[in-house]
């Protein structure tokens, strides 16, 4: 089920309805199956794997910290119940996300050397979000081994911490340390927050529909040229950067604003990603859950910074790439982690000095120099990309480049207006729920009523013909 | 709970559902905007639509096929009308569009051939790719406006039904609310033109008509080594959750009110260098589905999956074959359905 369906809308009303009136232990039964009934709709089946990670790790966590007891690190054969919950969660990811890339791999190296393999590709169909979902039900069983948490004895409690679907699908990855208590605690309807959510909520309907689609259907025309123009490649890469950011946050936040409905409060997942200053910066400000999973489980086990520069700098790689291939089964999600991994390691040697707009534009334009490696699933097409010169380009070629700049940047106005204001402090919607109001503020309560309308009426009258599905279910 | 924050929220909510009515004056204060509906009401934009292809219509109806080859690329570049005209000793013609969708090929049985008066027509012949009877691909504004009447309520209705599911009723009615259908209608073209006016002042048309035929025009795009469409979805090949959301009920109902046999011939997708492309079990079992669904209704069936008379070197790019391929297609063709032609 996505978001920009009728069918969410009515799960999430009747949801809803009867969610305040039930007690606190019926809400995470009805959370649960609200989410399975989310996740199966389309694919009856996908739960069945949901199921299978959720108790594979609630099993291991309890058998870590001894049957019924909830104080961390105290069970025995820890570590071999910690295997058990990494192996069967990177089995599923494995078997389902990975095999075929590895086997097509295998077979292609074999080639090389002369060896026959058989191909066996499974050409199996991805379940949406199983990376999110065994990435965050995995750091519940490793936080519990390291003592960070304590093994729950509520099997609901876990299932509804693993499958509660407002994120499910494409993150932000809670941890177990932040979503769990929320689970677990007695929640209360705040109208004010509702508010703000619902807004938030717009908000993300605008940017997927209205933005996203339309710019998408630019990057979709240009990266199925056979040779373009240097121009037309560069406006469809930053119509594909558009497109990646708006969609992508766009999940995030429809995500956080139903959970709000439901009391929950979601990490913020970007923060304003294109008004990075550097590589280190722009981290901070991307996939933010993603990225500091990475960083917690594992940049920081392998040394992190602590060590010299050389084994940083390997660790910065080993973990970059990691995440690139998080991505995806292909090459070019490697070769896009290595890009970033290594534009950390220059940059953590090198201080570079100037105004702040001329390192925003520049981290901006490296950015786009990756997300052509991330959108270029052909490698020999990539080469043949970078190798192109605007001394080749056609006037023709240069017009319409120039054209479909224009047009992104027309689509995307209201994504960067709100980025730069937010980012000198100005009128913030995405951190909006975060703060608490004591008393409506009116004149924020009107304007806030009248730019949901707006937002709605550009919905329905700009919202692009070609629907396209949310780029991260894929992931 | 606060009565205040209650009252914000419920604003906002207001708010957000009110404002968009101002679409309405807006559409009646600007002249021009209110266009004719579509003959597609519940899935398209009012706009103004290229006539109905009478021409062709009537060339039809002086040519009074027997039989017509109905479908996309598939069929054109499998059947030659001319060669099966002669191996079948029938009047056969063909009616292809590149990339059409089976709503096209509804459109053509119905108003080209089941209501254009041919008193001799017998048979079509519809060839098509694993699950494309039964799903709707996007229908492109404009693209049937050739073959379909001024009102075409059937396949508004199948249209309405797979693309909105079962909320067509809620869309329509937020459509005929918000009218934001006809402030589509003169705002799309304004938006898009703005660059182009930026870009190219002294001639913006020109500029985005070149860049459709010569930047983006079909000969430049990347050629497929491998099946040129995508390959179907576990969801897409449940055979019994589509088929009454699909417009093949529909086509076999015209075809026995109209007296036309019908014939369905599934092409065989690029092979591999081993032999037939890979199925998977559910694409089997919806083809095992379809083909009891169809002959049960009378039409023949035919699967071309595994036909060893079809290797990778009968193969130009993508599905389509070659030329010498096509040749020898259509005469086995004649020679492996002659009992259809009788």
């Amino acid at each position: 089920m996505i978001f920009h369906s009728l069918e969410f809308f009515v799960l999430f009303a009747i949801t809803l309805a009867v969610y305040w009136r039930l007690p606190h232990r019926a809400q995470n039964v009805l959370l649960l199956v609200a989410s399975y009934v989310f996740y199966g709709w389309v694919h009856p089946w996908w739960p069945v794997l949901l199921f299978a990670t959720t108790f594979v790790d609630y099993w291991s966590a309890r058998n870590m910290s001894g049957t019924g007891n909830r104080e961390p690190g105290t069970g025995s054969n820890r570590k071999a119940w910690l295997w058990v919950s990494i192996i069967t969660n990177f089995g599923l990811l494995g078997f389902y996300k990975y095999f075929d890339f590895f086997i097509d791999n295998v077979a292609t190296a074999g080639a090389a050397i002369g060896w026959n393999i058989p191909h066996v590709a499974l050409r199996l169909a991805l379940p949406a979000g199983i990376s999110f979902y065994t990435f965050q039900s995995m750091s519940y069983t490793i936080d519990v081994y390291r003592g960070h948490a304590p093994a729950r004895t509520r099997f609901i409690d876990i299932a509804a911490f693993v499958s509660f679907f407002p994120h499910l699908v494409a993150g932000p990855i809670m941890r177990a340390t932040n979503l769990l208590p929320q689970v677990e605690r007695a929640r209360t309807f705040d109208p004010a927050a509702a508010r703000d959510a619902g807004v938030l909520i717009v908000w993300g309907l605008f940017k997927k529909l209205v933005i996203a689609d339309n710019v998408g259907v630019i990057a979709n025309k240009v990266f199925a040229l056979q040779q373009p123009d240097f121009y037309v490649l560069w406006a469809g890469v930053f119509a594909f950067a558009i497109q990646i950011y708006s969609d992508f946050s766009a999940y995030t936040d429809i995500a956080r604003g139903v959970a709000k409905w439901y009391g929950f409060d979601l990490i913020k997942n970007f923060q304003r990603p294109y008004l990075a200053t550097g590589p280190a910066d722009f981290w901070h400000r991307w996939n933010i859950s993603l990225s500091t999973w990475f960083r917690d489980y594992v940049y920081i086990p392998l040394g992190g910074s602590r060590s010299g520069p050389g084994r940083v700098a390997a660790n910065l790689m080993i973990t970059f790439l990691a995440s690139g291939l998080w991505h995806g089964a292909s090459w070019n999600y490697v070769l896009w982690g290595g890009y970033h991994g290594l534009l950390l390691v220059i940059t953590r040697s090198i201080r570079l000095k100037g105004f702040r707009v001329a390192k925003i534009l520049t981290m901006f334009m490296l950015t786009c120099v990756g997300w052509l490696i991330f959108r270029e699933t052909d490698l020999s097409q990539l080469i043949a990309d970078f190798k192109l010169s605007p001394m080749d380009s056609t006037p023709l070629g240069r017009s319409t480049g120039l054209y479909l700049f224009l047009l992104v940047v027309l689509y995307s106005l209201p994504l960067w207006i709100h980025d730069v204001w937010a980012e000198f402090h100005g009128p913030d919607l995405v951190k909006a729920i975060e703060i608490r109001e004591p008393a409506p503020a009116w004149n924020r309560v009107f304007a806030q009523a009248a730019l949901c309308g707006v937002m709605f009426a550009a919905i329905l009258v700009m919202r692009s013909q070609t629907a396209l599905n949310f780029i991260y279910f894929a992931f | 709970m606060k009565s205040g924050q209650v009252l914000s929220l419920v604003l906002v909510l207001a708010g957000t559902l009110v404002v968009p009515l101002g679409l309405r004056a807006v559409n009646s204060a600007l002249p021009g905007a209110d266009v004719r509906e579509s003959y597609l009401p519940s899935v398209e934009t009012p706009r103004p639509r290229e006539p109905f292809d009478q021409p062709a219509a009537d060339v039809i109806r002086e040519v009074q096929p027997e039989f017509v080859v109905i479908g996309d690329s598939m069929a054109g570049i499998r059947i030659d009308p001319l060669q099966l005209t002669r191996a079948t000793r029938t009047r056969v013609i063909g009616l292809y569009q590149q990339g059409s969708p089976v709503a096209y090929w509804y459109l053509v049985l119905k108003n080209l051939i089941a209501e254009n008066d041919l008193k001799s027509i017998r048979g079509a012949i519809f060839f098509f790719r694993d699950d494309q009877l039964t799903t709707q691909v996007q229908v492109t504004p404009g693209s049937l406006d050739r073959v379909a009447r001024e009102r075409e309520p059937e396949l508004d209705r199948a249209l309405a039904a797979d693309k909105l599911g079962a909320f067509s009723e809620v869309h329509r009615a937020a459509r005929s609310v918000y009218q934001f259908d006809r402030t589509r209608v003169w705002f799309e073209p304004l938006f898009n033109r703005w660059p182009a006016e930026v870009v190219q002042p002294e001639r913006p048309s020109e500029l985005i008509s070149a860049m459709n035929n010569d930047v983006f025009g079909l000969d430049k795009l990347r050629k497929f080594e491998g099946s040129d469409l995508a390959a179907s979805t576990t969801e897409s090949l449940n055979f019994a959750r589509h088929v009454n959301d699909s417009l093949l009920p529909e086509i076999l109902r015209l075809a026995e009110r109209s007296h036309i046999r019908l014939a369905f011939i599934r092409v065989q997708r690029r092979p591999t260098p081993e032999g037939p492309p890979p199925q998977s079990d559910a694409l089997k079992k919806y083809v095992e589905d379809l083909k009891a669904y169809v002959s049960a209704r009378g039409a023949y069936f035919h699967d071309d999956w595994g036909d060893p008379d079809e290797p990778l070197s009968a193969y130009a790019d993508g599905d389509h074959l070659t030329a010498e391929g096509r040749r020898h297609y259509t005469g086995r063709f004649a020679e492996k359905h002659a009992r259809f032609f009788q």
